[in-house]
C-alpha cells in the first residue's frame, strides 16, 4: 500500500462529482457498536409492528368471548406504566454513574431499575393469571391471543433485560469500567429505554384504545 | 422422554429418502473420518470453524450454499422427471413424497442457497472494498453463520428422521396448521428458518453497521464501490424484513403450539392475515437477494469493460429506490385473495413502478459496456446473460403486475416460470459471476476459463430449455405442484423440461470439474499480483488471498474506482521509490468458538422444540445463554500482529505489484 | 479493529449518547423527560376515561399523545437530536419508522379490504343468519 500517499483528484475523480468533505475513517468501537445495536433495536420494533398489525385486526375478533373492556384494568396499567417510566429514569441514572464511574449509584440505580422491571412483571404475570383462571386464555378468542402475544412479547423482552442487567451488574462488579463493559451498558441502556417506547404503544393501543372496541 | 420421537419417525418404508439420507450420512461420516485420520482437525477448528476472519467465513457460507444447492438441485431434477411421466399414471413419487420434495425445494434454494451464497460474497468482499480490516461485529459474524448452517441441518435431518412439510415453501395456513399438518414437518420447516433467520438478521446488522461506519479514510458515501452500495441496501432490508417473518412464524407455532389462534378457521383467526404478512417479508426478500447480484454485475461489466461504471449516481439512486419501495408492492402476491379494486390497483402500479429503477440499471451495465474494451471472461459472460435473461423475466413480471392478468396466471405454471426466469437468471447468474469474480482474491488462483464458460453455456441453454416450457404450460392452464395430470397437451412440454434440467445437471457437473481441475493445476493459475483481472476497487490492491489483516495500512481514498486511481498514479510516476513508511503493529480479533457452540446448542434446541422434548428444549436454552455470558467475560478479545510481522508479509506483496505496473507501464 | 487505529471522528455520535455535558445537566435532562413523559401518561390514562370531551375525538386523542411520549423518550432518554452528528442515527430511525408503517398501515388497509369482501366464518355466517 505504499503508492496510496500522493494521489492527486483529477484522476481519482472518473465522475466529476467533485471535492466533497473527506470521509475521516472508520468510526470509534463505542460508534461501531452501540450504532450496530441501534439497528438491531429497530428490527426489533418492526418485530412488535407485525404484532401489532396483528391485534389491530383480530382486536374485534371476540368469538363471543370477553371484549377488551370487559377484562383491562386501567389502574394496574398505570401502576405498570409509572414503573416503568421510573425504571427508564433510574437506568438513565445508572448510566451517568458508569460514565462517571461512581460504582456505588451505578449498582444502587441498577438495582432499582431491577427491582421495578420486575414488579412490572409480576403485575403483568399476575394479570396473565388472572385471565387465564378465569377461562380467558389466549386460546379462547382471536383477540385474546393477540392480546397475549403482543403483550407477552413485550413482558419477555422486559424479563430478557432483567437477566441482562444482572449480567451487566455482575461483570462490572467483576472487572470494573472496562471500554468494553461501558459500551455494553450504553447498549443495555438503549435496549431498556426501548422497551419503554413499545410500552408506550402497547398502552395506548392496547389497553387504551382497545378498551374502546 | 423423547417427546414424539420414537422409531415410526425413521421412513424405513420410504426407500428414496433412506437410501439419499443413507448416503449422505456415509459421505458426511467419511469426510469427517478422514478428516480425524489425516490429522486435520486442529487445522479445522482453529483456522475454520472458530475463525472470526470474514473472508473464511465468506467462504464457509458459500460452500455452505453450494453443497445445500445440490440437495436442492436433486429435489428439482425429482420434480421435473416426476411430471415428465406421471401423465395418467400417478409417476414414481407418492403424493405426500411429492409435496415435501417441492416444499423442501423452495425453502432450501432461498434460505440456504441463494441467502447464504449473497451473504458469502458480501461478507467476503466488502470489507476489502471498503479498505478495512474486519467487519464490524467479527465473532457475531460466526454466531451468524454457525445458524444458519443449524437451520440447513435441520433441514436435512427432516430428510431421515420425520417428514418435512408438505405444505409449499412458505406453509400457508390453515394447510400449515394443526388440523391439516399434524406431523412435525411444518416444525421442522419452521424451527429451521427461525434459527436461521436469527442468523441472517445478525449477518444484516453486522453489514448495515460495516458499510455506515466502517470505511477506510476518505471513502465518502459517493466514491464506495456499487457493490456496496447494493450491499447496504440489501442488508437494510434484512434488518426491516426478517424480523417480520420471525414474527410470523412465530405467530404460526404459538397456533400450532398452544393453540392460539392467529391463522385458524375458529374463534375467529385470519388465516388472510397469514399471506398478508409473510409476503411483507416475502417481497423484500426477492430484492435481498438480487440486489446483490446488481451490485455484482455493477463491478464486472465495469472492470471488464475497462470502464469506470456508467451512470454511477443514478444507480445509487435506482438501488435506494428499490430498497424503498420494494416495501410497497407485497400484496402483488395475492391479488386474487379478495381485495378491492383500489387496493389492487394501486399495488399492481406499485409494482409496475419498482420495474423502472431496475431498468435504470439495465441501462447504466449497457452504457458501460458501450464504447468499452471488453474481455468476455467467464463473470462477463454470465452478465451478459443476465442481462439477456432478467430483462424477459422481468417482463414476464410486469405481465403478471397487471391484476387482470394476474387472475389467469396466479398460481400456474407461468407464474413459477417467471420467478425461476427472474432468479436463477438474476441471483444464480449474480452468484456465479461473483464467484468465479472473486475466487482467486480468496484463494490465490483463478479458475479455468474453458471450465466456466461451458458451465455457463450449458446453464444459460439449459436454462431456456427447461423453464419457457412452464410459460407455455401454464397458458395452457397447468396449476403448479400437481403430482400427475391428465390433459395431453401438457405432456411434450414436461417433456422438453426435463431435457432442459438435463442440460442443467450436465452445467453443474462442468462447475465441479471447474473447481477439480482448477485446483490442480493451481501453480498454473496463481494470482501473484492480487489484480488478476486489472480490478478497479480496493479488494484487488492486495495480496489474493488478502493477509489476515487485509491491509498494512488503511488506505486513502480519494475518488471513485480507488484501487484503478492509484495504478494510473503509479504508472504516471514511473515507479519513483517512495520510502517504505513505518510499519505498525496490529491488532486483530482472536477466533472464538462461540459461534459454533452456541449453534450446537440452538441445534439441539431446534430438534428438541420441534419433536416435543421439552427437557431438552431447556437444556439448549441454557447453554446457549451460559455460552453468551463466558464469551461476555473474557478479558483478552484480541491479539497483536507485530510489526515486523506485518512488514514482512506486506513487502512481499509490494514487491509482485511493483513488477506488475512495470509491466503494463511499458517501463 | 483496534481502538487506537480508528481515527477520531469529531462530528458523529454514537446512538443515545449525549454531547459534553456536566452531570447536573445530564441528570436535570433526565428529570425533565420523567416529568414530561409521566404528565403525557397521566393525560392518555384521563383523557380514555373521561366523558367531558367529544367521545369521536379520544382515539385520536391518545395516538398524537402517544407519538408524543414516544419523541419525549427519543430526545431526553435516548438522546436523539437533529443535530449533524446524529445524521446516521436519525436516518436508520426514520427507515425504521417507514417500515413500520408501512407494514402496520398496509396491513389495516388490506385486511379490512379482504374482511369486507371475503369476511371470516363466523362474521360471514352472523351476517347471512
Amino acid at each position: 500500500m505504499t503508492m496510496t500517499a500522493t494521489i492527486g483528484h483529477a484522476h481519482a475523480d472518473p465522475h466529476h462529482i467533485g471535492i466533497v468533505v473527506e470521509h475521516p475513517g472508520p468510526a470509534s468501537k463505542r460508534i461501531v457498536t452501540a450504532y450496530g445495536f441501534w439497528v438491531f433495536l429497530l428490527s426489533d420494533i418492526v418485530m412488535f409492528s407485525c404484532f401489532f398489525a396483528a391485534y389491530a385486526v383480530l382486536v374485534g375478533q371476540t368469538a363471543d368471548g370477553p371484549k377488551g373492556s370487559e377484562i383491562f384494568e386501567h389502574r394496574n396499567v398505570a401502576i405498570e406504566t409509572v414503573l416503568l417510566l421510573l425504571s427508564s429514569f433510574t437506568c438513565g441514572m445508572a448510566s451517568i454513574a458508569a460514565d462517571v464511574r461512581n460504582r456505588f449509584w451505578f449498582y444502587l440505580g441498577m438495582a432499582v431499575t431491577c427491582v421495578l422491571g420486575l414488579a412490572f412483571l409480576t403485575i403483568e404475570f399476575r394479570e396473565f393469571a388472572n385471565l387465564v383462571s378465569r377461562g380467558y386464555g389466549p386460546s379462547r378468542s382471536a383477540f385474546l391471543t393477540a392480546f397475549f402475544s403482543l403483550v407477552g412479547c413485550h413482558g419477555l423482552h422486559v424479563s430478557a433485560g432483567v437477566l441482562w442487567l444482572l449480567t451487566m451488574m455482575a461483570q462490572v462488579f467483576a472487572k470494573g469500567f472496562r471500554a468494553d463493559i461501558l459500551r455494553r451498558m450504553m447498549c443495555f441502556a438503549l435496549f431498556w429505554h426501548a422497551l419503554d417506547i413499545i410500552w408506550v404503544a402497547v398502552f395506548s393501543v392496547v389497553y387504551l384504545l382497545g378498551s374502546a372496541v | 422422554m423423547l417427546g414424539k420421537l420414537d422409531w415410526s419417525a425413521i421412513p424405513f418404508d420410504q426407500p428414496i429418502p433412506l437410501v439419499a439420507g443413507a448416503m449422505v450420512l456415509v459421505a458426511i461420516l467419511g469426510v469427517l473420518a478422514w478428516v480425524v485420520v489425516k490429522g486435520h482437525l486442529p487445522y479445522l477448528w482453529h483456522e475454520w470453524i472458530t475463525s472470526v476472519d470474514h473472508k473464511r467465513i465468506g467462504v464457509m457460507y458459500v460452500l455452505l450454499a453450494s453443497v445445500m444447492f445440490l440437495r436442492g438441485g436433486s429435489d428439482a431434477i425429482m420434480m421435473r422427471i416426476q411430471q415428465s411421466v406421471a401423465y395418467q399414471s400417478q409417476g414414481y413419487l407418492p403424493p405426500e413424497h411429492y409435496n415435501q420434495i417441492f416444499s423442501a425445494h423452495g425453502t432450501i434454494m432461498i434460505f440456504f442457497v441463494a441467502m447464504p451464497f449473497v451473504i458469502g460474497l458480501m461478507n467476503l468482499v466488502v470489507p476489502l472494498q471498503l479498505g478495512v480490516r474486519d467487519v464490524a461485529f467479527p465473532t457475531l459474524n460466526s454466531v451468524g453463520f454457525w445458524l444458519t448452517a443449524t437451520g440447513a441441518l435441520l433441514v436435512n435431518i427432516s430428510l431421515v428422521v420425520g417428514e418435512f412439510a408438505r405444505t409449499g415453501w412458505l406453509a400457508f395456513p390453515p394447510l400449515s396448521g394443526l388440523t391439516y399438518s399434524p406431523g412435525v414437518g411444518v416444525d421442522y420447516y419452521a424451527w429451521s428458518l427461525q434459527i436461521s433467520g436469527v442468523g441472517t438478521l445478525v449477518a444484516g446488522i453486522n453489514l448495515v453497521t460495516t458499510v455506515l461506519k466502517l470505511r477506510t479514510k476518505g471513502m465518502n458515501y459517493l466514491r464506495m464501490p456499487m457493490f456496496c452500495w447494493t450491499t447496504l441496501a440489501s442488508n437494510l432490508l434484512i434488518v426491516a424484513a426478517f424480523p417480520i417473518l420471525t414474527a410470523t412464524l412465530a405467530m404460526l407455532l404459538l397456533d400450532r403450539y398452544l393453540g392460539f389462534h392467529f391463522f385458524t378457521n375458529e374463534a375467529g383467526g385470519n388465516v388472510m392475515m397469514f399471506m398478508n404478512l409473510i409476503w411483507a417479508w416475502g417481497h423484500p426478500e426477492v430484492y435481498i437477494l438480487v440486489l446483490p447480484a446488481f451490485g455484482i454485475f455493477s463491478e464486472v461489466v465495469s472492470t471488464f469493460s475497462g470502464k469506470p461504471l456508467f451512470g454511477y449516481r443514478s444507480m445509487v439512486l435506482a438501488t435506494m429506490a428499490i430498497c424503498v419501495i420494494s416495501f410497497m408492492v407485497w400484496l402483488h402476491h395475492f391479488f386474487t385473495m379478495g381485495a378491492g379494486p383500489d387496493v389492487n390497483a394501486i399495488f399492481g402500479i406499485a409494482s409496475m413502478i419498482i420495474a423502472v429503477p431496475t431498468g435504470v440499471k439495465i441501462y447504466n451495465w449497457l452504457f458501460t459496456m458501450y464504447g468499452g474494451r471488453i474481455r468476455f471472461t467467464t463473470p462477463m459472460l454470465w452478465s451478459v446473460g443476465f442481462m439477456v435473461t432478467f430483462i424477459t423475466g422481468g417482463l414476464t413480471g410486469v405481465l403478471v403486475a397487471v391484476p387482470p392478468a394476474d387472475f389467469l396466471l396466479h398460481n400456474s405454471l407461468f407464474l413459477v416460470a417467471h420467478f425461476h426466469h427472474v432468479i436463477i437468471g438474476g441471483v444464480l447468474f449474480g452468484a456465479f459471476a461473483g464467484f468465479t469474480y472473486w475466487f482467486p482474491k480468496a484463494f490465490g488462483f483463478r479458475l479455468e476459463e474453458a471450465w466456466g464458460k461451458a458451465a455457463f453455456w450449458f446453464t444459460f441453454i439449459g436454462f431456456y430449455v427447461t423453464f419457457l416450457p412452464l410459460y407455455t404450460a401454464g397458458l395452457l392452464g397447468m396449476t403448479r405442484r400437481l403430482q400427475h395430470y391428465d390433459v395431453a397437451a401438457w405432456r411434450p412440454w414436461m417433456h422438453v423440461a426435463a431435457i432442459g434440467m438435463g442440460l442443467l445437471c450436465v452445467a453443474v457437473v462442468c462447475q465441479i470439474t471447474q473447481l477439480v481441475v482448477s485446483i490442480r493445476n493451481r501453480e498454473a493459475l496463481r494470482d501473484r499480483t492480487g489484480d488478476p483481472w486489472d480490478g478497479r476497487s480496493l479488494e484487488w490492491a492486495t495480496s489474493s488471498p488478502p493477509p489476515v489483516f487485509n491491509f498494512a495500512f488503511h488506505p486513502d481514498v480519494r475518488g471513485e474506482d480507488a484501487y484503478w486511481a492509484m495504478k494510473q498514479h503509479a504508472k504516471e510516476q514511473q515507479l519513483e521509490h517512495h520510502p517504505e513508511p513505518e510499519y505498525e503493529d496490529i491488532e486483530m480479533p482472536r477466533n472464538s468458538p462461540t459461534g459454533f457452540v452456541c449453534a450446537f446448542f440452538a441445534s439441539v434446541m431446534g430438534f428438541a422444540l420441534i419433536w416435543h422434548i421439552w427437557w431438552m428444549v431447556i437444556l439448549g436454552v441454557l447453554g446457549a445463554f451460559a455460552t453468551f455470558v463466558v464469551f461476555a467475560w473474557r478479558d483478552h478479545d484480541e491479539y497483536v500482529i507485530p510489526a515486523a510481522e506485518v512488514a514482512r508479509i506486506d513487502r512481499v506483496n509490494v514487491e509482485e505489484r511493483r513488477s506488475l505496473v512495470s509491466m503494463a507501464g511499458g517501463v | 479493529m483496534s481502538d487506537q487505529a480508528h481515527v477520531p471522528t469529531g462530528h458523529d455520535l454514537a446512538p443515545g449518547e449525549e454531547e459534553q455535558h456536566s452531570v447536573g445537566e445530564r441528570i436535570l435532562g433526565y428529570v425533565v423527560g420523567l416529568v414530561l413523559a409521566l404528565l403525557l401518561t397521566a393525560t392518555s390514562f384521563f383523557i380514555a376515561g373521561t366523558d367531558l370531551v367529544w367521545q369521536p375525538s379520544i382515539p385520536v386523542a391518545l395516538i398524537v399523545l402517544a407519538i408524543a411520549q414516544m419523541g419525549v423518550h427519543l430526545v431526553f432518554f435516548l438522546h436523539i437530536t437533529t443535530g449533524p452528528d446524529n445524521t446516521n442515527n436519525v436516518l436508520a430511525l426514520a427507515f425504521g419508522l417507514l417500515i413500520v408503517f408501512l407494514v402496520v398501515g398496509g396491513t389495516v388497509w388490506i385486511m379490512s379490504h379482504l374482511n369486507q369482501n371475503m369476511p371470516p366464518m363466523d362474521q360471514f355466517i352472523r351476517m347471512h343468519s
